[in-house]
């Protein structure tokens, strides 16, 4: 009696279509995502009902007129003056507020700038008053003297 | 006179781990990719000293024209018309959760002024934390 030759088909799994379909998903991904900063300058703000504890006469006020253009103390200064000014400060009193001062039509990086510029130095108190608070402040909106 | 058989090796490039490689590609930018609900595109100022900002905290974002784009960080982001509109959102999310950050992502070449509007809300609606986003600043060359 003959025997039986099965033909058997070997069980297989085509994956020669995976990559393809992987490098779609890839390009799916990649056109589809937005890509966004998760970094940034943290600022903590105080409470309305706190009283305004920053004493302009007791803190560096540096005042922002345009890009680039700094004063401090109503003194103009580079970024750079501004930096040895503020350490020498703070070597004085480490707990000296910075109040940083911005006009309405400046852009708005250079109040980034100053901003960051006070966190390199581990300035503990900053201010960034509104415009309203400047105004309303008559004290402060004439200028500030440093002691 | 014998003839040389010259064999014949078949050209194959090898793909069977190419599946592999894009699958791990896949993961990377699975992993590596971060969501932002707001979608605006914004040019954002450089600062040297960042910190990460707190996951699904509110955004705030101001594009180079002055458009204005909210998100409490869990819902797309929605464009406001108008500063009524912000102060509703911003006491929309203070309402539920009064110590929320807010992400403040402005384009660096706008007016400070349009910044202040938005900053007085925020101060008027007693929030407490904010986070300006920047960019990482390059290095400067050695």
């Amino acid at each position: 009696m003959a025997i039986q030759i099965r033909n058997k088909i070997p069980a297989e799994i085509p994956t020669a279509s995976m990559a393809d379909i992987a490098f779609l998903l890839i390009i799916f991904f990649m056109l589809t995502s937005v890509y966004s900063s998760n970094y940034g300058l943290e600022y903590g703000l105080p409470k309305n009902e706190d009283p305004i504890n920053v004493q302009p006469l007791e803190s560096m006020h540096i005042h922002i007129t345009g890009p680039g253009q700094f004063t401090i103390d109503k003194r103009p200064a580079t970024l750079e003056q501004i930096a040895a000014y503020i350490d020498s400060k703070l070597k004085q009193n480490p707990k000296k507020p910075v109040i940083i001062q911005t006009d309405p039509d400046v852009p708005y990086y250079a109040t980034i700038q100053m901003l960051d510029l006070c966190k390199q130095l581990r300035v503990e108190n900053v201010s960034i008053p509104t415009n309203s608070e400047v105004a309303m402040w008559a004290g402060f909106a004439g200028g500030v003297t440093s002691k | 006179m014998k003839r040389l058989r010259v064999r014949r090796v078949d050209a194959v490039i090898p793909t069977a781990s190419m599946a592999d490689i894009a699958f791990l590609l896949i993961i990377f930018f699975m992993l590596t990719t971060s969501f932002s609900p707001v979608k605006m595109s914004v040019d954002l100022a450089e600062a040297a000293n960042r910190e990460e900002v707190e996951k699904l905290a509110a955004i705030i974002a101001i594009g180079p024209n002055g458009d204005i784009e909210i998100s409490d960080g869990l819902q797309p982001g929605n464009k406001v018309n108008n500063l009524d509109e912000l102060d509703i959102f911003i006491k929309e999310v203070l309402a539920t959760d009064p110590t929320k950050q807010f992400i403040i992502k402005a384009d660096k070449n706008i007016h400070y002024g349009a910044f202040n509007a938005l900053y007085e809300k925020l101060r008027s609606n007693n929030c407490r934390r904010i986070a300006l986003l920047t960019e990482a600043k390059p290095e400067a060359p050695r």
